[in-house]
């Protein structure tokens, strides 16, 4: 790619306007922490040059640069909305700059609330996924109790996990517990369906193969089945997963004392919506980093399926 | 008589197709000796993999049986190393792992570094030197056949049954495959040379590569004829197939071949 691909983009000119638009005077008559604003366009726009010199494909650079220019696109509309004509209500709609100052104030505390969210998550998918995927490869490979196993995660697997909350709070001693309780369930189903279905339509040659080749059991199911069922339980791991996140932050919401969807539940009680609009956007991060961190694992785990 | 090492007598397969049974095999007999080299040849359809799906040991015959060193055949087993007619690699392991992975199941006593090396070396001996780092999924589909080719021959078993291996592959490499395989069937000696069962539709690549042909017949799989190959070894194709024997031989087994269509079309039921 020439310099001049590099950097001759739309995404630098809306940049530029993002910082234009600050120069016009300012109509609210809130605390709107510009500063923070161009704080934040800045580093933006610093860490995309940076990514516009390493990124070695083409597609991923033009992937980059369009979002990177949506997110600044959004950013001249919020500001000229809010600061700038006072289009919106100031208490239910802040303005950018006062968001991203709130995030700076608060940060310890929601880093720790992040932590809370995601140990939780961890702790749940990783216990669910460590049993669903034996007893899913042992249950599958095994023809008679596969079928009836089927019909039982399948109808597990419709009950909404969300349900299973008041019964968690009765049967366990925190609410720390009852979270991991329902991300588990929330992961299980999925993932023991999964491997299930994965185990049961292996394709047969595959198995011919392996068979003429007296691969022993133990092998079998370890280097043959489970390889050849991985596309499928990944497909149920990232089910339970986008499940999990929902489940949680809801569960937050209903009774927890930390955990980003008690950040946002909690502020927005008491009408401050700067926090609550900061948590939703700092969920929707930490949501997308997992997703993607995931995914990367998920590549690796599968490059030799194109 | 010397006994063989593959004994196949009044064998006949059923498959069961939504209910319905349908005879594939019907009393198939033949014998195939130890050392020796035996091409099945037939037109499509007439229950040539099958026959090779009960020698593999993974379809139980309706009726007959079938002995391996005299014992009765009894599912799959180490002696016996096989090339089915699909590709059968399996695609998370790169190339010389799928050939490395094969050549611990039938010989424990190598060490890691060896099967790696006996698996780089049979790589480099089917033409793919240098791909061992790729999946399957990145060969074509000729390539990944060469694989699995190299797979079954470095297993080093004393029993080979190939089904169409050589079809996919290009001349040139056909070729190649065909003396590769001779001189490993060869061994070091005549006593150490493998047994072979060897499906075709290749007249020319049975003729050359066999010791005894035998003919079947469609519908349902019948042994029409079993033909001893009457050329001396080693065989010099270009020169061979010059030979006035050479042309007499063939049209006799395209005769045998052709007998079957003939008949059918003769018959009610046009196949063709
Ligand atoms: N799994 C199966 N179920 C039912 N019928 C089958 C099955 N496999 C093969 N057949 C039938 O048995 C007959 C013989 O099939 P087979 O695959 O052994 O033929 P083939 O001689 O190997 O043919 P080709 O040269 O095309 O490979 C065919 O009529 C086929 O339709
Ligand atoms: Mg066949």
């Amino acid at each position: 790619m020439t310099l001049k691909n590099r950097l001759l983009r739309v995404t630098h000119l809306l940049f530029a306007i993002l910082l234009l638009v600050q120069l016009l005077p300012d109509r609210s008559s809130n605390d709107v922490h510009t500063g923070a604003l161009i704080a934040f366009a800045v580093g933006l726009e610093i860490l995309t040059l940076a990514g516009s010199f390493l990124t070695k494909k083409k597609e991923s650079l033009s992937l980059l640069l369009d979002i990177v220019g949506f997110i600044f696109a959004i950013l001249t509309v919020w500001s000229l909305a809010t600061t700038k004509f006072d289009l919106l209500n100031p208490l239910l709609f802040p303005a950018p700059g006062k968001v991203f100052a709130q995030f700076a104030e608060d940060r310890e505390k929601i880093f720790i609330n992040i932590r809370s969210s995601l140990g939780i998550t961890v702790k749940g998918f990783v216990l669910a996924s460590a049993v669903a995927v034996p007893l899913g490869l042992f249950l599958g490979w095994n023809a008679r109790l596969g079928g009836a196993a089927t019909y039982i995660s399948k109808f597990f697997s419709s009950i909404p996990p969300i349900v299973y909350i008041p019964y968690g709070i009765a049967l366990l001693p925190t609410f720390r517990s009852v979270s991991v309780f329902v991300i588990f369930l929330a992961t299980f189903w999925p993932v023991f369906a999964g491997t299930m279905s994965g185990v049961m339509h292996v394709d047969q040659r595959i198995i011919d193969s392996a068979k003429v080749l007296n691969v022993p059991k133990p092998e079998m199911l370890f280097s043959v089945i489970l390889p050849a069922s991985l596309p499928q339980i990944f497909l149920g791991c990232n089910q339970g997963l986008s499940v999990s996140f929902i489940l949680l932050t809801s569960a937050e919401m209903i009774g927890a004392r930390d955990g980003m969807g008690y950040y946002v539940k909690y502020y927005s009680d008491f009408g401050d919506y700067t926090r609550t609009i900061t948590g939703l956007l700092v969920i929707g991060i930490v949501v997308i980093a997992v997703t993607f961190l995931f995914n990367q694992l998920q590549k690796r785990l599968l490059k030799w399926k194109h | 008589m010397t006994a063989n090492k593959i004994e196949i007598s009044h064998l006949s397969v059923n498959y069961t197709e939504r209910g319905r049974q349908f005879n594939a095999l019907h009393d198939v007999s033949f014998g195939v000796g130890t050392g020796e080299f035996v091409s099945v040849i037939g037109a499509s359809g007439c229950g040539k993999s099958t026959l090779l799906s009960v020698l593999e040991g993974l379809y139980q015959a309706a009726e007959g049986s079938v002995t391996i060193n005299g014992t009765p055949l009894h599912g799959t087993g180490r002696e016996r190393g096989v090339v089915f007619q699909h590709y059968s690699l399996f695609p998370w392991m790169t190339t010389r792992s799928n050939i490395a992975f094969g050549i611990k199941q039938a010989r424990h006593e190598l060490s890691r570094r060896e099967r790696y090396q006996i698996a780089d070396e049979f790589l480099g001996k089917v033409g793919l030197e240098g791909f061992g780092k790729k999946y399957p999924s990145q060969l074509s589909g000729g390539m990944q056949q060469r694989a699995a080719i190299a797979r079954a021959l470095a297993m080093n078993t004393d029993i080979l049954l190939m089904d169409e291996p050589f079809s996919a592959i290009d001349a040139k490499n056909r070729v190649i495959l065909q003396e590769l395989l001779l001189s490993l069937w060869e061994g070091d000696s005549p006593e150490h040379r493998k047994t072979v069962v060897f499906v075709t539709h290749d007249i020319d690549e049975a003729i050359l590569l066999s010791d005894k042909i035998v003919v079947l017949t469609a519908h349902p799989g019948t042994v029409n004829e079993i033909v001893r190959v009457p050329f001396d070894r080693p065989r010099n194709r270009a020169e061979l197939i010059k030979t006035d024997e050479y042309g007499k031989f063939r049209n006799r087994l395209l005769s045998l071949l052709y007998q079957d269509v003939a008949n059918r079309i003769g018959g009610e039921e046009v196949v063709i």
